[in-house]
């Protein structure tokens, strides 16, 4: 069994586990994912198709509208949400939306940047990983 | 985030609710981001559609409101999802406008300058440059950043009125000077730009400068600020640009060297080859169109103009409808000067306080919409309801009038 790890930029703290869900492209919730199925509907996304909920969801950087982090928190809001959000670059309205998850709904999504294209060669859809916000620590489980 | 004494006493509640609520988001986000103080703002720009904002960010600005919030700096708001005088004749229904005036209500309580418009710098909302402001609203902080030189962040929906409230954003990205660097440059290499060619060209910008902060030479003389406008908003819908130093134009970037402050970075060309090929992603179907819309981000009243010149003596073919989406002021001024009635006589209309993204399309009946607005394209077909179709507005107006 091998073990990745990857420690990266401590945005949001908390801990989460569940199923990478891997995108290649720039990513907005807003006008891209359906807050009421938790998928993604974005024609120019990669992962068109997928389901965020309960997955860490990775991409390289935001897009688009100012409206993102509304679009997350009623993802959120809906029980539609990711378990945690990883970024190449800072993308604010993960961090917004997720600063707002715990103080309207009381849930912890952690939030890690700093990853890389490199990276994500190890961090494939479907691999088992624990994000842990407060260190940036990233880890594939098997 | 280090915080001043009264900040301190805001966060443990001595402001109120709203306060403290206001500090609570605005703090977490500050140490999230490592910024080190927060600054004050001259003005904010807050976002107001229902469609976007969601039941969610609703609850947000009541919460805002019912705590007692009001803004403490200038703060303008952004469009409805609804045009909010003649909703009933755009074929809006109750339950949707009621959730709309829900939003209406709340910003009238705090305080917000009610010109629901996303292009608030050609409005109300004039920084000088270098100023810090806190806009939400992506094209609106390209604009911003890029031609008045100003200085803001792509501040999402929640901590917008969070800022507005506080009158400070924390000091991070977009406002610090080593952020601002360009660090990719682009450069014009086809002939002189048609309306869509403008929009194209940022919708490759978005896409490709990544998170880097682009650079674009190359620009005729002949751009004007609106085209910088949709330029800045495609960009934006594109990819998460903040700022294009426009060469030449842009406040200290009168060269590539400059913007780039001395360090030499990655040239990319853009050519007829890129741009066609952005319309044909953009081009997302072959249907005739039941509405043609125009805005997104809202045509300024020289827009309207070269609009009701284009019109000038032309019928709308029956089947299709078309929007021009537009601010209340600046749809008073072509009323005022006869534009208004000009496109109203070939069958179109003026639709205030809304713009056509962050309609209900499909609830309001439309299966296929033309635009010549690259951001109305991509959310179009992100969202997946409604079809969509890319063209000049020349070719537009001929196609759908006889």
């Amino acid at each position: 069994l091998s073990r990745r790890d990857f420690r990266g930029r401590s945005l949001v703290p908390g801990t989460a586990e569940g199923e990478a869900l891997v995108s290649e492209r720039a990513f907005t919730f807003a006008h891209g994912v359906d807050p009421a199925t938790g998928r993604v509907t974005d024609v120019r996304s990669d992962i068109r198709g997928a389901e965020v909920r309960g997955r860490v969801l990775f991409y390289p950087f935001g897009k688009g509208s100012t409206t993102a982090s509304s679009w997350f928190l009623e993802t959120v809001r809906l029980g539609n949400g990711p378990s945690s959000i990883v970024t190449d670059s800072v993308d604010l309205s993960a961090v917004i939306g997720s600063v707002m998850a715990s103080l309207l709904y009381g849930r912890r999504i952690p939030v890690v940047s700093g990853f890389s294209a490199a990276l994500r060669v190890a961090f494939k859809s479907g691999a088992r990983v624990r994000v842990d916000g407060a260190t940036g620590e990233v880890a594939i489980l098997e | 985030v280090h915080l001043d004494p009264g900040q301190e006493r805001l966060l443990r509640g001595e402001g109120g609710e709203a306060k403290q609520f206001a500090m609570e988001i605005v703090t977490k986000v500050g140490d999230a981001v490592d910024a080190g103080s927060l600054v004050p703002i001259k003005s904010a720009h807050v976002l107001a559609h229902y469609s976007s904002l969601h039941e969610a960010g609703v609850e947000v600005l009541e919460r805002f409101a019912r705590g007692g919030g009001k803004f403490s700096v200038p703060t303008t708001v952004d469009p409805a999802s609804i045009d909010l005088k003649n909703w009933r004749t755009f074929g809006i229904g109750e339950e949707y406008a009621r959730q709309q005036f829900r939003l209406c209500q709340a910003y009238a309580e705090l305080g917000g300058i009610p010109c629901w418009t996303c292009v608030q710098y050609q409005v109300c909302n004039f920084p000088k440059p270098g100023e810090a402001v806190a806009w939400a609203e992506s094209s609106s902080v390209v604009f911003a950043n890029s031609v008045i030189g100003c200085r803001s962040n792509k501040v999402t929906s929640g901590m917008d009125v969070a800022c507005a409230i506080l009158g400070v954003t924390p000091k991070f990205g977009m406002l610090e000077d080593a952020n601002r660097r360009a660090t990719v440059s682009f450069r014009a290499s086809f002939g002189e730009p048609s309306d869509l060619d403008y929009r194209s060209l940022g919708f490759f910008i978005g896409r490709n400068a990544g998170a880097r902060v682009p650079a674009l030479a190359g620009l005729p003389a002949s751009v004007t600020s609106d085209d910088l406008k949709h330029l800045g908003a495609a960009a934006a819908a594109a990819g998460p640009v903040t700022m294009i130093h426009f060469i030449g134009i842009t406040p200290g970037s009168r060269t590539v060297r400059e913007a780039a402050s001395d360090d030499s970075v990655e040239e990319i060309p853009v050519t007829r080859a890129d741009l066609d090929a952005v319309e044909g992603d953009l081009n997302q179907s072959s249907d005739t169109p039941d509405l043609v819309a125009l805005g997104v981000p809202h045509l300024s009243v020289s827009e309207l103009g070269h609009l009701a010149n284009l019109l000038g003596g032309k019928k709308l073919r029956p089947g299709t409808k078309m929007y021009a989406y537009t601010s209340s002021q600046a749809y008073e001024m072509a009323a005022r000067t006869g534009i208004a009635s000009d496109i109203e006589a070939a069958g179109a209309r003026l639709s205030q306080s809304t713009d056509a993204e962050i309609s209900p399309l499909k609830k309001m009946g439309f299966n296929t919409v033309l635009t010549n607005s690259a951001k109305l394209a991509e959310i179009v077909s992100s969202e997946g309801e409604v079809k969509v179709r890319y063209s000049p507005l020349r070719q537009i107006v001929e196609e759908v009038t006889s």
